[in-house]
């Protein structure tokens, strides 16, 4: 994991630094043209862009790890205020819309499969086209529409409020972003998770437990459920990255102050310390939480369990 | 005995290159599948669509500014109606798709040639080179393709090329891991066994034998790849990151509907760039199930 770190770490770098354009005369823009040599040294020097590459990767790289993420090149405050700011936001969006999104799709996916081609699983299974299908910029452009024209609702036009300063308004403001990011990964959860119970249903073991006279309730969620669960929770770590990247569009449209939004800011005014702690952070999120799906695993699987101690 | 028969073959009899009933049947069980049927048809729009801008075939001029018609409803002369300059949005929406689908073609083939290559090769050769490009799309691949996107495009800056650039190596990671799981499988099957054992060279293996076999897979992944990249196009313009005006450019003509405000009243403005995305979309995710079904007959029956 710190290795796949590491080399993120050094792809956002490259990708940044080694490309055209630099960090003082996209600070500076015309103003640029207007400094003497000497002046122009002693920026290169002071944001370290004379030295050599590797020395700056290493310089940025001890940086980041003892905390210090550099001062962003537009607001001259500190990238790590502006990205602590901004990350409660993202984090809670991402939460709501995992939970959304698990939900539907699980929901969908296992009463879908228990019963093939009935209304819950045809309704599942337009929902799925629907969610794989229709951009999130798209569905998200439509609520704010709606909800503006017709209902005249606007809970994106008030300054954001934090979940312990106004939890009410809060919550306005996070479900409709989060229902706009939800339907992408809930569709990829419920084709997960439908295929995987249809597997998993037609296995020996489901008929031994019905043969037996199990419950039926006792067969779907001891013996289907658990055994099915584990490529759903693969799927969700794999559509966190779709989820992170998806809150960069939904910030946009529902104008919340989060990572996205300040990154795609970001971009626009060529602050690139703030864009390459923004992408590491986004990144270091989905390594994580791969690696905790990982860890469950082992936590509903006795099998992966005892194979590895 | 069959070993020492085995040199009396003609030479390639045992190359599996040869198309076979399945693959001659391909279209029509693609045509078969309900799937793979609707695919074909959002597709066969989308890319008639796209050749009819490319040769002009549009209404009208899709730049052409008529301040006689602002922001006028969909009628007989303008099925779309026009923007808030006048243009005619059918026009604009075919000239769109077309440039989102040249975009997204290129994208499919700078991440399809240099994924399968690097996919083939972690796949097929020793072991250090696998591990190391399997490494670095574990890099890659964390993080979210649409970031990587994003920040290719804020490097590059926004265009044309950049974009496919952009858009292309954000997928390269996929690739690699769809083509290297079945090289891996068919490298130790039987018949490149015995391809082996008949000192077939390492080319002759790759070519004939193991990529004809990875085909199928391929062609799924780059259905889904195209249905992925003209999204992620769309996202990156809708983010005004895209080729800059005068390109048109469907996400771009979203996000000024919207951010306009103009989306409330005059919803053609919105309603038809959206549905224009939507339809090719859907159509490279349905194709490419449909060729999934067509090709991998244990999920034909479900």
């Amino acid at each position: 994991m710190l290795l796949t770190l590491f080399g993120v770490s050094v792809i956002v770098f490259l990708v940044l630094r080694l490309l055209p354009g630099n960090a003082l005369t996209s600070s500076l823009g015309v103003s640029a043209g207007l400094l003497s040599h000497a002046q122009i040294v002693a920026l290169d020097h002071y944001y370290g862009i004379g030295d050599p590459v590797v020395q700056q990767y290493f310089s940025w790289l001890h940086a980041i790890l003892t905390g210090n993420l550099g001062v962003s090149l537009e607001s001259r405050t500190s990238v790590a205020s502006l990205v602590g700011a901004a990350m409660p936001v993202t984090f809670e969006l991402a939460v709501v819309a995992m939970l959304l999104g698990l939900l539907i799709g699980v929901l969908f996916g296992v009463f879908g499969a228990l019963r093939p081609g009935r209304a819950v699983d045809v309704s599942g299974q337009s929902l799925s086209v629907i969610g794989l299908g229709v951009p999130s910029f798209i569905i998200g452009t439509g609520i704010v529409t709606l909800s503006a024209a017709v209902f005249h609702y606007f809970p994106s036009s008030e300054p954001f409020a934090t979940l312990t300063s106004n939890p009410w308004l809060n919550s306005q403001q996070i479900f409709f972003p989060a229902l706009t990011l939800c339907l992408g990964i809930g569709a990829a959860i419920m084709r997960t998770a439908r295929a995987s119970v249809l597997e998993v249903t037609g296995q020996n073991y489901v008929r031994t437990a019905r043969g037996k006279g199990l419950s039926r309730h006792s067969v779907t969620w001891k013996h289907i459920f658990l055994n099915a669960f584990i490529p759903v929770l693969t799927m969700s770590g794999i559509q966190l990255g779709y989820l992170l990247g998806g809150t960069v569009i939904v910030e946009q449209i529902f104008v919340l102050p989060g990572l996205g939004r300040l990154l795609v800011e970001s971009i626009n005014n060529r602050d690139f310390p703030v864009v390459q702690s923004v992408t590491m952070i986004f990144a270091t999120g989905f390594v994580v939480v791969n690696m905790v799906v990982d860890v469950l695993y082992a936590v509903i699987d006795p099998r992966i369990r005892n194979r590895s101690t | 005995m069959t070993a020492l028969a085995a040199p009396a073959l003609a030479p390639g009899a045992l190359d599996a290159g040869e198309p076979t009933a399945g693959h001659q049947g391909l279209l029509r069980s693609l045509w078969r599948s309900p799937n793979g049927r609707a695919g074909l048809v959002l597709v066969g729009v989308v890319v008639a669509a796209a050749i009819a801008a490319a040769f002009g075939g549009t209404p009208y001029n899709p730049l052409a500014q008529n301040p006689a018609a602002l922001l006028a409803a969909p009628s007989w002369s303008h099925p779309f109606g026009t923007d808030q300059f006048g243009r005619d949005i059918m026009s604009l929406s075919l000239d769109g798709i077309g440039v989102s689908l040249e975009i997204a073609c290129l994208a499919v083939l700078i991440a399809g040639v240099i994924g399968t290559i690097a996919g083939v090769i972690a796949g097929f050769l020793g072991r250090w080179t696998s591990a190391v490009i399997m490494r670095v799309t574990d890099m890659l691949f964390a993080i979210p393709a649409i970031l990587l996107a994003l920040i290719v495009v804020a490097a590059l800056g926004a265009g044309w090329l950049n974009s496919a650039i952009a858009i292309g190596v954000g997928y390269i990671p996929i690739f690699v891991r769809v083509v290297r799981g079945p090289v891996l499988t068919l490298r130790e099957s039987g018949y490149v066994m015995a391809g082996r054992v008949l000192g077939f060279s390492r080319r002759r293996l790759l070519f004939r034998h193991i990529l004809p076999n990875v085909a199928g897979i391929l062609a799924v992944q780059v259905s889904l790849a195209l249905a992925w990249s003209i999204l992620a196009e769309a996202s990156l313009s809708f983010l005004g990151l895209g080729p800059p005006p005068p390109t048109a450019s469907l996400g771009e003509m979203i996000n000024q509907s919207a951010s306009s405000g103009l989306a409330g009243i005059d919803w053609w403005t919105l309603a038809f760039p959206s549905v224009a995305i939507v339809i090719a979309v859907i159509g490279f995710n349905l194709l490419g199930d449909g060729l999934r079904d067509a090709i991998d007959p244990r999920t034909r029956k479900r």
